[in-house]
C-alpha cells in the first residue's frame, strides 16, 4: 500500500502521490456524486444511454416516447458534438428533450449534465434519459451520476465488438442489440455478440429491439418503467427513514 | 480521445498540489493507466509533448506511464486473477467475475523533483 504524502512542506525527491487526490478524472466524478444526490432526492431514475455512432439511439428514443411518453413524466438531455438535430427529433415527438452541443468532445462530462440540468424543470420528473455522444471510447470513463448505463450495438455493426470496447460493456446494465429487422441481410450473430458481451459482464441484460418494426419495444419500455418504480420505491423508503431520524418525538 | 484534455487536468491537479515554487524543479510524473481507462500511452506521450511545446512550460518534465492490468477479486476463492484476453472469470474457480479491482485507474502516481 502506498503511503499518502502531504505536500506541505517544500517537496523534494520523489514524491508518491495519494490515489485519491491524483485521480485525472476527479473533478468528472465529484460532480457525478452531486447529480447522483441531486436525483436520488427527488426521486428520478437518470439513465445513460450510449453506442457507436448511428446505432439507433434517438430513433429508440422517439419511439420510447410515444410508447410510454403518457404513463411516465421522462425528459431527455442529448449530447451531440455539432447539431441540435436529435433533440429537434426528440420534440417533435412531444417529449421535452434538451440538446448539449459538446462543441467537437467525444463525450458528455458530468460538468456538462449538471450545467444542463439548470435549463430543465425537473419538477415532478420521474424519468431523465441522458443520450451520450455515439461513441464507445470517452463515454465509458465518464460517470454522470447515472443509475445505469445502456449500451445500444446494431446488427450492422461488428458482433465482437464488446471485447473492443470492454470498458463500456463492463459498466452496462443492459445491452440493447438494435435494427434486428436487419439480422436477414446480415452477418450479424446475436449469440455471438451476447456470448462477448457476457464474457466482460455475466450480468448484462439483453434485449434485442428494432425501433422501425416494433421488435422488443415494449419490453425495454417495460425495464424502464420497472426501474422507475424502483427508484421511487426506494427514494419514499429513505424519506420515510430520514423523517423517522429527524423527528425524535 | 480526449488525451489533450487529460494533460491539462494534469498540470490542473499538479498545480493545485505543489507551489510554483516546487513545480519549477519538477523533472518527472509517473502515471499509472488501467488498461482498461481507455489511454493509450502513445497518444497521451503525444499530446503531453505538443501541449508542454505549445504552451511553452513544463518541457524539462518527463512523463512515463505504466500501464496496470486487470484484475479482478473472487470472494468465493479469496483470490485475485489478471484478466488477459477480456474474458472476465476467476482463474481460482473458474466463475464469470466482473469485479473489477485494478485497471481502470488514471492518475498520478509519483512525481519526481530536482
Ligand atoms: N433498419 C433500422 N434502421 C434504424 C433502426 N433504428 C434506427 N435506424 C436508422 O439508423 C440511423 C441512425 O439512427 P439514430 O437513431 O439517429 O442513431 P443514433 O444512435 O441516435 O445516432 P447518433 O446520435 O448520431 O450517434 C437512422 O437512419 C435511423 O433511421 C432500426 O431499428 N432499424
Ligand atoms: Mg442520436
Ligand atoms: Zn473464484
Amino acid at each position: 500500500m502506498e503511503k499518502a504524502q502531504k505536500s506541505t512542506k517544500a517537496a523534494r525527491g520523489t514524491v508518491t502521490c495519494d490515489n485519491t487526490t491524483m485521480h485525472l478524472l476527479k473533478a468528472n466524478d465529484f460532480v457525478a456524486e452531486s447529480i447522483r444526490r441531486k436525483m436520488a432526492e427527488q426521486g428520478i431514475l437518470l439513465l445513460n444511454i450510449t453506442s457507436s455512432a448511428g446505432s439507433g439511439k434517438t430513433t429508440l428514443l422517439q419511439e420510447t416516447a410515444k410508447r410510454i411518453g403518457h404513463k411516465v413524466n421522462m425528459k431527455i438531455l442529448v449530447g451531440d458534438l455539432e447539431t441540435e438535430r436529435d433533440a429537434d427529433r426528440l420534440r417533435a415527438v412531444g417529449v421535452d428533450a434538451l440538446q448539449i452541443v459538446t462543441g467537437g468532445i467525444c463525450h458528455l462530462e458530468a460538468q456538462m449534465v449538471w450545467q444542463a440540468m439548470d435549463n430543465l424543470d425537473l419538477n415532478g420528473v420521474e424519468l431523465l434519459i441522458v443520450e451520450n455522444v455515439g461513441n464507445l471510447v470517452c463515454p465509458a470513463s465518464f460517470d454522470l451520476g447515472e443509475d445505469y448505463r445502456v449500451t445500444l450495438i446494431a446488427t450492422t455493426e461488428g458482433d465482437d465488438k464488446p471485447k473492443k470496447y470492454p470498458r463500456m460493456f463492463l459498466t452496462s446494465e443492459l445491452m440493447l442489440v438494435s435494427k434486428t429487422d436487419l439480422l436477414p441481410y446480415l452477418p450479424f450473430s446475436v449469440d455471438a455478440v451476447v456470448a462477448d458481451a457476457r464474457d466482460i459482464n455475466p450480468n448484462i441484460g439483453v434485449l434485442q429491439v428494432s425501433s422501425t418494426q416494433d421488435i422488443g419495444i415494449d419490453e425495454w419500455c417495460n425495464w424502464l418503467l420497472e426501474k422507475v418504480k424502483e427508484k421511487q420505491s426506494s427514494t419514499t423508503h429513505k424519506k420515510n427513514e430520514s423523517h423517522v431520524f429527524s423527528d425524535p418525538r | 480521445m480526449h488525451e489533450i484534455s487529460l494533460v491539462r487536468n494534469i498540470f490542473n491537479t499538479l498545480e493545485s498540489e505543489f507551489s510554483k515554487a516546487e513545480l519549477g524543479n519538477l523533472s518527472a510524473i509517473d502515471l499509472r493507466v488501467g488498461k482498461l481507462s481507455n489511454v493509450e500511452p502513445i497518444l497521451m506521450q503525444n499530446a503531453f509533448e505538443a501541449v508542454t511545446t505549445a504552451e511553452d512550460k513544463y518541457q524539462q518534465v518527463r512523463l512515463n506511464i505504466e500501464v496496470v492490468p486487470i484484475e479482478i477479486y473472487c470472494s468465493a476463492c479469496d483470490a485475485r486473477s489478471t484478466i488477459e484476453d477480456y474474458k472476465f472469470a476467476c482463474a481460482a474457480c473458474g466463475q464469470p467475475n466482473n469485479n473489477v479491482v485494478k485497471g481502470t485507474e488514471l492518475l498520478i502516481h509519483r512525481v519526481h523533483f530536482g
